[in-house]
């Protein structure tokens, strides 16, 4: 965990301080915490991702905000009747934003440190809701790239290719 | 905490790295005065510098600001890390990580970079990551010397790749290149050494291996040294194109084991068009079990049973050579899958797998081929660097047949839609389970198939109902008969678009196989048709 919130926050850092001195000299407003609604993407009845908007506190930047907005959709729907998608041990162990439009999400947990155990549609729907999320609320973000621990992982349940970056699909989510 | 947004900040951010590269280029170079302990030789195109290193723990660390300055860049700090930039490039590296990021990428270092005095060191590959996607630039460490060499990136250096796996018994080191090598290998007591005639891009030092035969695989120099568990494993080496690999099979040996192995050349006959080999690859395997029905049905038992009957109805029917990427319960993994099918020059893939999800009730059966949406990126890339290279930039050239070579599929995508399509057809026909039709998906195991390749999800084993069908000899039977069909529809499809006719008479079994597989047959269960 060290190294992944080590690494994040290095990243994270460059980009704060360049913001900083640009845009916002005064720290007190780059910290504040404004509620916002934010668009999240669950599994449907459908077997397709469905939208969900919930209001948020949410850091004004968006780095800091992509780790709450991370964050929030592991919780999980509102919805007692929409299963997880994710196992329920996932964590977000630290997100970044880089300038070309790649946002990295580093999970961690022990289902997937283990070795997850689930098919392909299971796994591109927990997949394709981190890239939809991410995406939908961070327009910036123009493709996503996940970690596992920390380390470049081939896939979360041995099906979807997570060496590369991906982009949205939107075939995966309901009309 | 925020993000990178600025682009007045940017643009400021390039003039600051141009000037201080235009004054880095200016001085004259110099003769750097006899090295201290502490010390070593940067060797640029603009001259030597003396920048400052470390040890710990046996590693050499270099002073990541002395040196990023003497190439006209810098090192800041930012936070709880560090900034380099270069070339309107910026890395970003901790000290508690072993990987650095550049742009939409990870360098890999093999430890962390260290603070001493609040200034960073980090190891050698760090700049070796960063000046290739920075500036087109290579780094080369040489410890006796204490020399760091900057260079232009080889267009001669070959990219490595090493896999190592065990299947069967058999340890297979599978040595990737990016464009033929002259080599040798040479046997020493409990270790194999594949040794370069001409420059290899190694993708780490050293690596260790949880592997009954390989202890650990490391690069020296233009070697590649394959250290062994036992002073007794003997391997049989050989070489296959397309792309260009070394593949060392290692076992326990006899007393009178092969010894050193030689390369050998590749003599595979060439085939005649059409369908005469069909890799079958049962999903997951060993420690990897997929997905789990309610009923603790495991994917892998399941995949591997049908695919076991699956491979005996296509000998029968279709007269093919068939080969299973695994006939056992054993971890395969996914790039081996794809590499075992183009390792026997295959002409069609089929990965077999049981589905699962969360919504209740979920069934039905479907069918994917690789999507290409999620390389847009890596495409785009690949174009980039195709344009880049034409003005001779090396490493470009270098990462574009990399990229190229994960795109191998993408010329196959046609033809892997209509085995999709044939293959989700026969399962709606045959089977009578309800069509979730064909899809595409950027799934790993059909990356790099240099051939029509699909994966079918045959049926949800999360389904109560659907793992108890999924269990019984009849709705197997009828799942092989349905897959038999698809690639019998196919391969007469496909045969008939080429121009061949009638589909080709029953084969002669064994008579076409190629030379590798009295080795690779024992990493790859061969079934031939009898």
């Amino acid at each position: 965990m060290r190294r992944a919130v080590a690494l994040s926050l290095a990243i994270l850092a460059i980009a704060g301080g360049c913001k900083k001195r640009a845009l916002t000299p005064n720290l007190n407003v780059e910290n504040k915490v404004q509620v916002r609604p934010v668009t999240l993407y669950f599994e449907g009845p459908e077997m397709l991702l469905v939208r969900e908007t919930r209001n948020v506190a949410l850091p004004e930047n968006p780095a800091g905000a992509l780790s709450e907005v991370a964050k929030e959709l592991l919780k999980g729907s509102a919805n007692a009747g929409v299963p997880h998608i994710f196992p329920r041990d996932t964590v977000v162990r630290a997100t970044f934003l880089l300038p070309d439009g790649t946002a990295f999400i580093d999970l961690g947990g022990d289902t997937l440190t283990q070795g997850w155990g689930t098919g392909s549609h299971e796994e591109l729907m927990a997949v394709y809701s981190v890239v939809q999320t991410v995406t939908t609320n961070f327009p910036e973000a123009k493709r996503v790239r996940i970690l596992v621990n920390d380390e470049p992982a081939e896939t979360l349940a041995g099906h979807v290719n997570l060496s590369r970056a991906l982009v949205p699909r939107p075939e995966f989510v309901a009309r | 905490m925020t993000v990178l947004t600025s682009r007045p900040l940017a643009l400021t951010a390039l003039a600051l790295a141009s000037a201080l590269f235009l004054l880095a280029q200016a001085p004259t170079p110099v003769t750097p005065p006899p090295n201290p302990a502490n010390q070593a030789t940067l060797r640029a195109a603009n001259g030597d510098r003396v920048i400052t290193i470390a040890r710990q723990n046996g590693l050499t660390y270099f002073a990541a600001d002395e040196a990023m300055a003497a190439l006209g860049g810098s090192v800041t700090r930012e936070g709880n890390g560090f900034k380099a930039a270069l070339n309107n490039t910026v890395a970003a590296f901790g000290t508690d990580s072993r990987f650095g990021v550049v742009k939409d990428d990870l360098i890999e270092m093999p430890v962390p970079p260290i603070t001493i005095d609040n200034r960073p060191y980090v190891p050698w590959q760090f700049f070796q990551g960063f000046l290739i996607r920075s500036s087109g630039l290579d780094a080369t460490w040489d410890p006796a010397a204490r020399i760091l060499q900057i260079h232009p990136a080889q267009t001669t250096a070959v990219s490595v790749q090493v896999s190592v796996a065990n299947v069967q018994g058999i340890s297979k080191v599978v040595v990737t290149l990016t464009a033929p090598a002259d080599y040798t290998i040479v046997k020493e007591p409990g270790a194999y050494t594949v040794r370069f005639r001409n420059a290899i891009k190694a993708p780490y030092v050293e690596q260790a291996h949880e592997d009954p035969y390989v202890a650990r695989t490391s690069f020296i120099g233009n070697d590649l040294r394959i250290q062994l568990t036992a002073p007794d494993v003997v391997g049989d080496a050989y070489r296959l194109e397309n792309p260009f690999r070394i593949v060392l099979d290692l076992r326990k040996g006899a007393a009178s084991g092969p010894g050193t192995p030689q390369p050998v050349i590749s003599s595979r006959p060439v085939e005649s068009p059409g369908i005469h080999t069909i890799v079958i690859d049962p999903g997951h395997g060993g420690k990897e079990v997929g997905a789990i029905g309610p009923a603790g049905l495991m994917e892998k038992d399941a995949t591997l049973t049908l695919c076991r009957k699956l491979a005996a109805a296509l000998e029968a029917k279709l007269k093919t050579r068939v080969v299973l990427t695994r006939n056992d319960d054993t971890v395969v993994p996914l790039d081996q899958r794809t590499a075992i099918a183009n390792q026997y020059h295959a002409d069609l893939f089929l990965s077999v797998h049981m589905n699962a999800a969360i919504v209740k009730g979920a069934h039905g059966a479907e069918t994917y081929f690789l999507s290409l949406d999620a390389s847009d990126k890596l495409a785009e890339k690949a174009a980039e660097l195709e344009n880049a290279s034409k003005n001779a930039a090396p490493a470009a050239s270098s990462d574009l047949k990399l990229m190229l070579w994960d795109l191998a599929q993408q010329e196959y995508l046609n033809e892997s839609s209509r085995l999709a399509q044939a293959v989700q057809e026969e399962m709606n026909r045959i089977t009578g389970i309800q069509s979730r039709g064909v899809k595409q998906a950027p799934f790993k195991v059909l990356v790099g198939a240099t051939m029509p390749a699909a994966l079918v999800e045959v049926a949800f084993i999360t389904n109560p109902d659907e793992e108890s069908k999924i269990k019984s000899d009849a709705f197997q039977a009828t799942v092989v008969e349905a897959l038999t069909k698809a690639v019998e529809r196919y391969k007469i499809d496909y045969e008939t678009r080429i121009g061949i006719a009638q589909p080709p008479p029953p084969a002669v079994p064994t008579t076409t196989a190629p030379a590798a597989p009295t080795t690779t047959t024992k990493a790859a269960t061969t079934r031939t048709g009898t």
